[in-house]
Protein backbone atom coordinates (compact mmCIF):
# COMPACT_ATOMS: atom_id res chain seq x y z
CA UNK A 1 0.00 0.00 0.00
CA UNK A 2 0.77 3.33 -1.12
CA UNK A 3 1.98 5.67 2.04
CA UNK A 4 -1.01 8.32 2.31
CA UNK A 5 -0.08 12.02 1.16
CA UNK A 6 -0.06 14.68 3.97
CA UNK A 7 -2.58 16.39 4.14
CA UNK A 8 -2.52 20.10 5.07
CA UNK A 9 -5.43 21.51 7.54
CA UNK A 10 -6.00 25.12 9.16
CA UNK A 11 -7.51 25.33 12.49
CA UNK A 12 -9.26 27.84 12.46
CA UNK A 13 -10.68 30.15 15.25
CA UNK A 14 -14.93 29.81 15.03
CA UNK A 15 -15.47 33.10 13.77
CA UNK A 16 -13.78 33.23 10.96
CA UNK A 17 -15.66 30.67 9.23
CA UNK A 18 -19.03 32.43 11.40
CA UNK A 19 -19.31 35.83 12.43
CA UNK A 20 -22.48 35.43 14.47
CA UNK A 21 -20.19 34.38 17.10
CA UNK A 22 -18.80 37.56 17.34
CA UNK A 23 -19.33 39.90 20.13
CA UNK A 24 -22.00 42.98 19.28
CA UNK A 25 -20.65 45.10 16.88
CA UNK A 26 -17.46 42.71 16.31
CA UNK A 27 -18.54 41.44 12.71
CA UNK A 28 -16.85 42.60 9.82
CA UNK A 29 -19.00 40.15 7.43
CA UNK A 30 -22.13 38.40 7.25
CA UNK A 31 -20.72 34.59 7.74
CA UNK A 32 -17.42 33.91 6.73
CA UNK A 33 -14.52 36.19 6.67
CA UNK A 34 -14.13 35.23 2.88
CA UNK A 35 -10.89 36.35 2.56
CA UNK A 36 -9.29 33.67 5.33
CA UNK A 37 -10.86 31.08 3.58
CA UNK A 38 -10.24 31.87 -0.39
CA UNK A 39 -6.13 32.01 0.94
CA UNK A 40 -7.02 29.04 2.61
CA UNK A 41 -8.72 26.73 0.25
CA UNK A 42 -6.18 28.38 -2.53
CA UNK A 43 -3.17 26.85 -1.26
CA UNK A 44 -4.78 23.26 -0.73
CA UNK A 45 -6.08 23.67 3.15
CA UNK A 46 -8.98 21.53 4.97
CA UNK A 47 -10.78 23.86 7.24
CA UNK A 48 -11.05 22.67 10.73
CA UNK A 49 -12.99 24.92 13.07
CA UNK A 50 -12.20 25.38 16.69
CA UNK A 51 -15.36 25.85 19.19
CA UNK A 52 -15.84 29.31 20.25
CA UNK A 53 -15.13 29.43 24.14
CA UNK A 54 -16.33 33.11 24.45
CA UNK A 55 -20.14 32.16 23.48
CA UNK A 56 -20.93 28.87 25.37
CA UNK A 57 -19.80 30.43 28.24
CA UNK A 58 -20.43 34.21 27.99
CA UNK A 59 -23.53 34.23 25.61
CA UNK A 60 -23.91 35.62 21.91
CA UNK A 61 -25.17 38.89 24.01
CA UNK A 62 -22.06 38.92 25.99
CA UNK A 63 -20.32 41.99 26.90
CA UNK A 64 -17.12 43.24 25.40
CA UNK A 65 -13.98 41.76 27.57
CA UNK A 66 -10.08 42.12 27.91
CA UNK A 67 -7.95 38.91 28.86
CA UNK A 68 -7.93 40.01 32.46
CA UNK A 69 -12.07 39.51 32.74
CA UNK A 70 -11.38 36.13 31.40
CA UNK A 71 -8.25 35.02 32.96
CA UNK A 72 -10.41 33.22 36.14
CA UNK A 73 -10.38 29.47 36.85
CA UNK A 74 -13.59 29.18 35.74
CA UNK A 75 -13.02 29.91 32.07
CA UNK A 76 -10.09 28.69 32.42
CA UNK A 77 -11.78 24.94 33.29
CA UNK A 78 -14.33 25.84 30.56
CA UNK A 79 -11.71 26.36 27.50
CA UNK A 80 -9.80 23.03 28.81
CA UNK A 81 -13.58 21.45 28.59
CA UNK A 82 -13.78 22.84 25.18
CA UNK A 83 -9.97 21.78 23.83
CA UNK A 84 -10.64 18.23 25.57
CA UNK A 85 -13.58 17.94 23.17
CA UNK A 86 -11.50 19.27 19.62
CA UNK A 87 -7.86 17.58 20.70
CA UNK A 88 -8.75 13.88 19.81
CA UNK A 89 -9.08 15.45 15.77
CA UNK A 90 -5.91 17.55 16.02
CA UNK A 91 -4.35 14.77 17.36
CA UNK A 92 -5.24 12.30 14.87
CA UNK A 93 -3.87 14.76 11.69
CA UNK A 94 -0.64 14.75 13.96
CA UNK A 95 -0.03 11.63 14.14
CA UNK A 96 -0.74 10.89 10.85
CA UNK A 97 1.53 13.26 9.55
CA UNK A 98 -0.38 15.93 8.15
CA UNK A 99 0.97 19.52 7.75
CA UNK A 100 -1.22 21.59 10.33
CA UNK A 101 -1.16 25.23 11.05
CA UNK A 102 -3.43 27.36 13.31
CA UNK A 103 -5.62 30.51 12.37
CA UNK A 104 -6.30 32.57 15.29
CA UNK A 105 -8.16 36.21 16.34
CA UNK A 106 -5.20 38.75 17.38
CA UNK A 107 -6.51 41.30 19.56
CA UNK A 108 -9.34 38.77 20.95
CA UNK A 109 -8.74 38.31 24.53
CA UNK A 110 -9.79 34.32 23.63
CA UNK A 111 -8.68 33.60 20.53
CA UNK A 112 -5.54 35.78 20.17
CA UNK A 113 -2.09 33.95 18.98
CA UNK A 114 0.40 37.37 18.53
CA UNK A 115 -2.12 39.78 20.32
CA UNK A 116 -4.83 39.69 23.21
CA UNK A 117 -6.86 42.74 24.44
CA UNK A 118 -5.74 44.77 27.77
CA UNK A 119 -7.05 46.41 30.19
CA UNK A 120 -6.06 45.25 33.78
CA UNK A 121 -8.63 48.41 35.42
CA UNK A 122 -11.58 46.83 33.38
CA UNK A 123 -14.55 45.98 35.29
CA UNK A 124 -17.93 47.50 37.08
CA UNK A 125 -20.54 49.13 34.91
CA UNK A 126 -19.54 48.67 31.30
CA UNK A 127 -19.37 52.34 30.51
CA UNK A 128 -15.70 52.40 28.87
CA UNK A 129 -14.59 54.41 26.21
CA UNK A 130 -14.66 53.39 22.73
CA UNK A 131 -10.95 51.99 22.23
CA UNK A 132 -9.74 52.01 25.74
CA UNK A 133 -8.20 48.89 25.98
CA UNK A 134 -4.52 48.01 24.79
CA UNK A 135 -3.16 45.29 22.58
CA UNK A 136 -0.52 43.55 24.17
CA UNK A 137 1.60 40.74 22.75
CA UNK A 138 0.63 37.10 24.17
CA UNK A 139 -1.86 34.75 23.42
CA UNK A 140 -5.66 34.82 25.01
CA UNK A 141 -6.58 32.43 27.39
CA UNK A 142 -8.40 29.90 24.60
CA UNK A 143 -5.44 29.55 22.18
CA UNK A 144 -3.14 29.58 26.00
CA UNK A 145 -5.24 26.31 26.76
CA UNK A 146 -5.67 24.26 23.60
CA UNK A 147 -2.04 24.32 23.34
CA UNK A 148 -1.51 23.22 26.77
CA UNK A 149 -3.95 20.41 26.35
CA UNK A 150 -2.07 19.42 22.61
CA UNK A 151 1.34 19.63 24.96
CA UNK A 152 -0.12 17.68 27.90
CA UNK A 153 -0.67 14.93 24.85
CA UNK A 154 2.93 15.11 23.46
CA UNK A 155 2.01 16.72 20.47
CA UNK A 156 4.24 19.27 18.89
CA UNK A 157 3.51 23.05 18.85
CA UNK A 158 1.21 24.17 15.59
CA UNK A 159 2.67 26.50 13.63
CA UNK A 160 0.09 29.88 14.75
CA UNK A 161 -0.90 33.34 13.63
CA UNK A 162 -3.40 35.33 14.18
CA UNK A 163 -6.33 37.33 11.79
CA UNK A 164 -6.00 40.87 12.93
CA UNK A 165 -9.75 41.38 13.28
CA UNK A 166 -9.81 42.86 16.92
CA UNK A 167 -6.96 44.88 16.98
CA UNK A 168 -9.27 48.47 17.19
CA UNK A 169 -9.12 49.38 13.53
CA UNK A 170 -9.61 46.55 11.11
CA UNK A 171 -7.18 46.92 7.82
CA UNK A 172 -8.75 44.06 5.50
CA UNK A 173 -5.87 44.39 3.06
CA UNK A 174 -3.05 44.38 5.27
CA UNK A 175 -4.45 41.57 7.51
CA UNK A 176 -4.67 39.22 3.70
CA UNK A 177 -1.01 40.44 3.12
CA UNK A 178 0.19 38.89 6.27
CA UNK A 179 -1.68 36.02 6.50
CA UNK A 180 -0.16 35.21 2.95
CA UNK A 181 3.32 36.31 3.91
CA UNK A 182 2.30 33.22 6.93
CA UNK A 183 1.22 30.98 4.51
CA UNK A 184 3.65 31.28 1.98
CA UNK A 185 6.32 30.79 4.49
CA UNK A 186 5.42 26.81 5.91
CA UNK B 1 -15.37 49.35 16.02
CA UNK B 2 -17.75 48.94 13.62
CA UNK B 3 -21.72 48.89 12.43
CA UNK B 4 -22.24 45.18 13.00
CA UNK B 5 -22.00 43.25 9.73
CA UNK B 6 -23.40 39.65 11.37
CA UNK B 7 -26.07 38.01 8.80
CA UNK B 8 -28.18 36.00 11.92
CA UNK B 9 -28.11 32.62 9.73
CA UNK B 10 -25.88 30.00 9.83
CA UNK B 11 -25.32 26.33 8.58
CA UNK B 12 -24.08 23.02 10.24
CA UNK B 13 -22.03 21.66 7.34
CA UNK B 14 -20.49 18.38 7.47
CA UNK B 15 -16.69 17.38 7.07
CA UNK B 16 -17.53 16.15 3.91
CA UNK B 17 -18.97 19.42 2.47
CA UNK B 18 -16.63 21.69 3.84
CA UNK B 19 -13.24 19.79 2.74
CA UNK B 20 -14.77 17.38 0.20
CA UNK B 21 -11.69 15.57 -1.23
CA UNK B 22 -10.96 17.43 -5.25
CA UNK B 23 -12.16 14.11 -7.17
CA UNK B 24 -15.58 14.41 -5.28
CA UNK B 25 -15.69 18.15 -5.58
CA UNK B 26 -16.15 18.09 -9.11
CA UNK B 27 -19.50 16.38 -8.40
CA UNK B 28 -20.63 18.64 -5.76
CA UNK B 29 -21.45 22.09 -5.83
CA UNK B 30 -19.56 24.90 -4.05
CA UNK B 31 -21.36 25.05 -0.92
CA UNK B 32 -18.78 27.03 1.51
CA UNK B 33 -19.34 29.77 -1.76
CA UNK B 34 -23.05 29.05 -1.85
CA UNK B 35 -23.06 30.06 1.88
CA UNK B 36 -20.98 33.17 1.76
CA UNK B 37 -22.67 35.04 -1.39
CA UNK B 38 -25.59 33.95 1.13
CA UNK B 39 -24.47 35.49 4.27
CA UNK B 40 -24.37 32.24 6.55
CA UNK B 41 -21.85 31.30 8.61
CA UNK B 42 -20.45 27.99 9.11
CA UNK B 43 -20.82 25.19 12.06
CA UNK B 44 -18.39 22.55 11.01
CA UNK B 45 -19.61 19.39 12.04
CA UNK B 46 -16.95 16.83 12.39
CA UNK B 47 -16.01 13.43 10.21
CA UNK B 48 -17.57 10.16 11.20
CA UNK B 49 -17.15 8.99 14.60
CA UNK B 50 -18.21 9.39 17.45
CA UNK B 51 -17.32 12.90 19.38
CA UNK B 52 -19.77 12.86 22.16
CA UNK B 53 -17.78 15.50 23.70
CA UNK B 54 -17.38 18.20 20.53
CA UNK B 55 -21.24 17.18 18.96
CA UNK B 56 -22.18 18.44 22.74
CA UNK B 57 -20.37 21.35 22.44
CA UNK B 58 -21.39 22.38 19.04
CA UNK B 59 -25.24 21.69 20.15
CA UNK B 60 -24.40 23.91 23.29
CA UNK B 61 -23.69 26.66 20.59
CA UNK B 62 -26.82 26.07 18.47
CA UNK B 63 -28.86 26.87 21.71
CA UNK B 64 -27.15 29.60 22.47
CA UNK B 65 -27.47 31.11 18.63
CA UNK B 66 -31.64 29.13 18.87
CA UNK B 67 -32.56 31.22 21.84
CA UNK B 68 -31.33 34.69 20.75
CA UNK B 69 -32.75 34.96 17.01
CA UNK B 70 -30.59 33.16 15.32
CA UNK B 71 -31.17 31.06 12.15
CA UNK B 72 -29.82 27.89 12.27
CA UNK B 73 -30.13 25.01 9.18
CA UNK B 74 -28.22 21.91 8.24
CA UNK B 75 -27.11 20.83 5.06
CA UNK B 76 -25.83 17.30 4.56
CA UNK B 77 -24.92 15.44 1.48
CA UNK B 78 -26.38 12.01 0.94
CA UNK B 79 -24.22 8.72 0.36
CA UNK B 80 -24.30 5.36 1.21
CA UNK B 81 -22.94 5.95 5.00
CA UNK B 82 -25.72 8.67 5.60
CA UNK B 83 -25.57 12.43 5.33
CA UNK B 84 -22.89 13.67 7.74
CA UNK B 85 -24.91 15.35 10.26
CA UNK B 86 -24.26 13.30 12.99
CA UNK B 87 -28.90 13.64 13.03
CA UNK B 88 -29.06 10.48 15.92
CA UNK B 89 -26.54 12.30 18.42
CA UNK B 90 -27.23 15.86 17.33
CA UNK B 91 -31.00 15.24 17.65
CA UNK B 92 -31.53 14.27 20.98
CA UNK B 93 -28.31 17.06 22.30
CA UNK B 94 -30.50 20.17 20.46
CA UNK B 95 -34.02 18.56 22.19
CA UNK B 96 -32.18 18.30 25.79
CA UNK B 97 -31.09 21.85 25.32
CA UNK B 98 -35.17 22.58 23.80
CA UNK B 99 -34.05 23.78 20.53
CA UNK B 100 -35.96 23.38 17.59
CA UNK B 101 -34.26 21.08 15.06
CA UNK B 102 -33.02 23.03 12.20
CA UNK B 103 -34.66 22.56 8.83
CA UNK B 104 -32.13 20.08 6.91
CA UNK B 105 -30.82 20.34 3.18
CA UNK B 106 -29.65 16.93 1.70
CA UNK B 107 -27.69 17.51 -1.44
CA UNK B 108 -27.73 14.60 -3.48
CA UNK B 109 -24.13 13.44 -4.76
CA UNK B 110 -25.39 11.48 -8.02
CA UNK B 111 -27.30 14.81 -9.02
CA UNK B 112 -26.10 17.77 -11.54
CA UNK B 113 -23.63 20.02 -9.21
CA UNK B 114 -25.36 22.85 -11.22
CA UNK B 115 -28.99 21.86 -10.46
CA UNK B 116 -27.84 20.60 -6.44
CA UNK B 117 -26.30 24.44 -6.12
CA UNK B 118 -29.35 26.63 -7.41
CA UNK B 119 -31.59 24.30 -5.31
CA UNK B 120 -28.97 24.69 -2.13
CA UNK B 121 -28.96 28.49 -2.87
CA UNK B 122 -32.99 28.91 -3.09
CA UNK B 123 -33.32 27.15 0.18
CA UNK B 124 -30.67 29.33 1.83
CA UNK B 125 -32.52 32.36 0.62
CA UNK B 126 -35.89 31.38 1.44
CA UNK B 127 -34.59 30.24 5.21
CA UNK B 128 -35.05 32.73 8.41
CA UNK B 129 -36.91 33.29 11.23
CA UNK B 130 -40.40 34.82 11.24
CA UNK B 131 -40.81 38.46 11.48
CA UNK B 132 -41.71 38.60 14.90
CA UNK B 133 -38.69 36.57 16.09
CA UNK B 134 -36.09 38.49 14.07
CA UNK B 135 -37.88 41.58 15.80
CA UNK B 136 -37.56 40.35 19.24
CA UNK B 137 -33.55 40.48 18.89
CA UNK B 138 -31.99 41.64 16.00
CA UNK B 139 -31.62 45.35 17.23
Amino acid sequence: MEPKTPRRVALLANCLLNQNAKVCQGAHYRGLVSPVVEALRSRGYELLQLPCPELAFAGVRRWWAVYEQYDTPAYRSHCKHRAQAIAPLIEQHLRRGDELILIGLDGSPSTGVRFTSSKPEWGGRPNRPQDDWEVVPRRGIWIEELEAELARRGLPPVPATGWALDMGRYDEAGSRRDLEEFLDAQ
Amino acid sequence: MNADKRGWRMALVPDALLNAPPRARAALPDVLEALESSGYGVLHLPPPGRHSLLLAVIADQVAEYGHHGYAVVAIGRRTRSGDGLHWRRLAPLLRHRNVALPPRHIIHAAADPEVEGLRLTAFLAAYDLPVEGQRRWRV
